[in-house]
């Protein structure tokens, strides 16, 4: 990964070994907080293992905070979806031994 | 031939082969003609080599 | 989906703009997710994203769910997390697979190439997490590798009966003490993987027969399958035709399992495949009175999903879940006015309707689990890499 520099309010992240699966999550979050006023990625070339995700903010927060804060985003929401998951799963089994019996 | 050094195995011992009618084993050395020795018959298989083989599973 | 923070509420059409895709004849409307956090500032709605609203909203609910198939709503999610748990289910959840085929004979009839791409698509059961992933410059061994032997001849029996004339995946032999071959596979086991796997005397029965072999199979548990003990390495299914044998032809080979993703060949995806469907949801946009025109030609191409209230004489318009054949004919009609301006077939945007196909290695669940994992680990990754 290849950042600018740390306190610009616009600045393009080149990220190495990572596709659609991450930059598209990423995008999404930032897009989501306030204090950014564009986010998109693309990348260069299908078959290069690279993502380019571009991030400009209104001034509130450096570019790299807005990433960081996505970053932490995405990785809550993973957690909260494991442990949502962990009660289905529970929910689930409860049920199918009711039914069995 | 000259200036390679000694000939390889396989033309003075011959390559083995099978036959496609009777099965028998044949040697051929260079020159020999294509037939079986047993029934005459002219489709003769190479041997498969006794090395190991190794094949990416892709 | 934002929730609006109880600050404000958006007028109706927007909300059905933002909530759902709208379906027409020839092409879908308002498909894109509203993602920007300041699209409604001017209703004094609030798009940003908020982790208690998410909190509040999201569910998982397990319609289906056995070894192999599991199919799950999950409901309250932007499509940039369920297509990222997709992509990660297909392509970056490791297995463990057959990488290298060492040849010693064979008289078979199918070639040695096409023998050992076969081989790799065999979808074995060994736990990936005891295995290290092999890197290229690596030397193979007990951490990285595990070692099956194939070694089968068919010969006619005394009765005429063949023995032998079907390969299957049950004869694959694991061996735990590594390659038999280690001079020309370059594959060295030091203390051998024995102690790994618990090798019970049933277990290496029920492997005998074909039959039995899916039936005495211990069924991976659902989350948390990271303890042991864990079963003898073997493919998942001892009934998968390898090759077919005349008497006196001959296999023989070694086949080294390495663990690996998706991403780099489809062998080693833990699924058949993931995917996801968009809840359907049929509304009546005006009072139709079943026994018009129109009512009688809606209760007739869609049986079960309208239909007629017996106090009112109306069409009502029930669940579309499960009448998936009747949606597309729904679709043809919305062609016509006089159906377009009475219903809607819509989509709802954040509720996903999940399902994941395992090959068999892992519980789905496991599968889904491990998906949010590396996801999450992704993220985290790069955090502490700015």
């Amino acid at each position: 990964m290849e950042g600018e520099a740390t306190d610009f309010f616009a600045a393009t992240f080149s990220i190495e070994e990572e596709d659609h699966t991450l930059a598209n999550s990423l995008r999404f979050f930032l897009n989501k907080n306030p204090h950014v006023a564009f986010c998109g990625y693309s990348m260069p070339h299908p078959s290069e293992e690279l993502v380019n995700l571009r991030v400009q903010t209104t001034g509130k927060v450096t570019a790299m905070q807005a990433v960081k804060a996505a970053c932490e985003d995405v990785s809550q929401v993973c957690g909260h979806m494991r442990s949502t998951l962990q009660d289905a799963v529970h929910k689930f089994q409860a049920e199918e031994a009711a039914r069995k019996r | 031939m000259s200036g390679y050094g000694t000939m390889p195995a396989t033309v003075t011992m011959g390559v083995p082969y099978i036959c496609g009618q009777c099965g028998s084993e044949i040697s051929l050395k260079p020159g020999d003609i294509i037939q079986c020795r047993e029934c005459g018959y002219r489709i003769l298989y190479k041997k498969r080599t006794n090395k190991v083989v190794q094949f990416e599973a892709r | 989906m934002g929730k609006d923070k109880g600050k404000g509420k958006l007028p109706e059409h927007l909300e059905l703009r933002r909530d759902f895709v709208t379906c027409g004849d020839r092409l879908n409307f308002n498909v894109n997710t509203i993602t920007s956090a300041n699209t409604f500032n001017a209703m004094g709605v609030d798009n940003s994203w908020d982790f208690a609203a998410f909190k509040d909203s999201f569910q998982i609910v397990i319609n289906k769910m056995d070894r192999e198939v599991m199919e799950f709503d999950m409901i309250g999610c932007d499509p940039a997390i369920a297509n990222a748990l997709r992509r990660i289910l297909i392509a970056e959840v490791p297995t463990v697979a057959i990488e290298h085929v060492f040849m010693i004979n064979n008289t078979s009839i199918i070639q040695d190439e096409v023998l050992s791409h076969r081989l790799g698509l065999v979808p074995l059961l060994v736990p990936p997490h005891l295995l290290e992933p092999k890197l290229a410059e690596e030397a193979p061994g007990e951490k990285n590798t595990v070692v099956f032997k194939l070694d089968v001849t068919c010969r006619r029996k005394p009765d005429g009966s063949l023995e032998n004339d079907k390969v299957l995946t049950s004869q694959l032999e694991w061996l735990p003490g590594g390659s038999e071959l280690p001079e020309e596979t370059t594959c060295r086991f030091a203390a051998g993987q024995a102690h790994l796997f618990t090798a019970s005397a049933a277990d290496a029965a029920a492997a005998s027969t074909s039959a039995a072999f899916a039936a005495a199979a211990a069924p991976p548990s659902p989350l948390g399958s990271t303890s042991g003990p864990y079963p003898r390495p073997r493919a998942v299914h001892g009934d998968i035709l390898l090759a077919k044998l005349r008497p006196g032809q001959t296999l023989q080979l070694e086949a080294h399992a390495t663990k690996g993703t998706g991403k780099e060949h489809a062998k080693w995806s833990p699924v058949a495949t993931a995917w996801y469907r968009l809840q359907p949801v049929v509304a009546l946009l005006k009072e139709v009175r079943a026994d018009s025109e129109e009512g009688k030609v809606l209760l007739e191409t869609c049986p079960g999903l309208f239909s007629a209230d017996e106090a009112t004489g109306l069409l009502r318009a029930g669940n579309a879940r499960g009448h998936e054949m009747v949606l597309e004919r729904l679709r043809r009609l919305l062609e016509q006015e006089r159906f377009s301006s009475c219903v809607a077939y819509r989509k709802r945007k954040d509720h996903f309707i999940f399902t994941i196909e395992s090959s068999g290695v892992l519980h789905p669940a496991e599968l889904l689990a491990q998906a949010l994992d590396i996801l999450a680990d992704k993220a985290n990754n790069l955090r502490d890499k700015l």
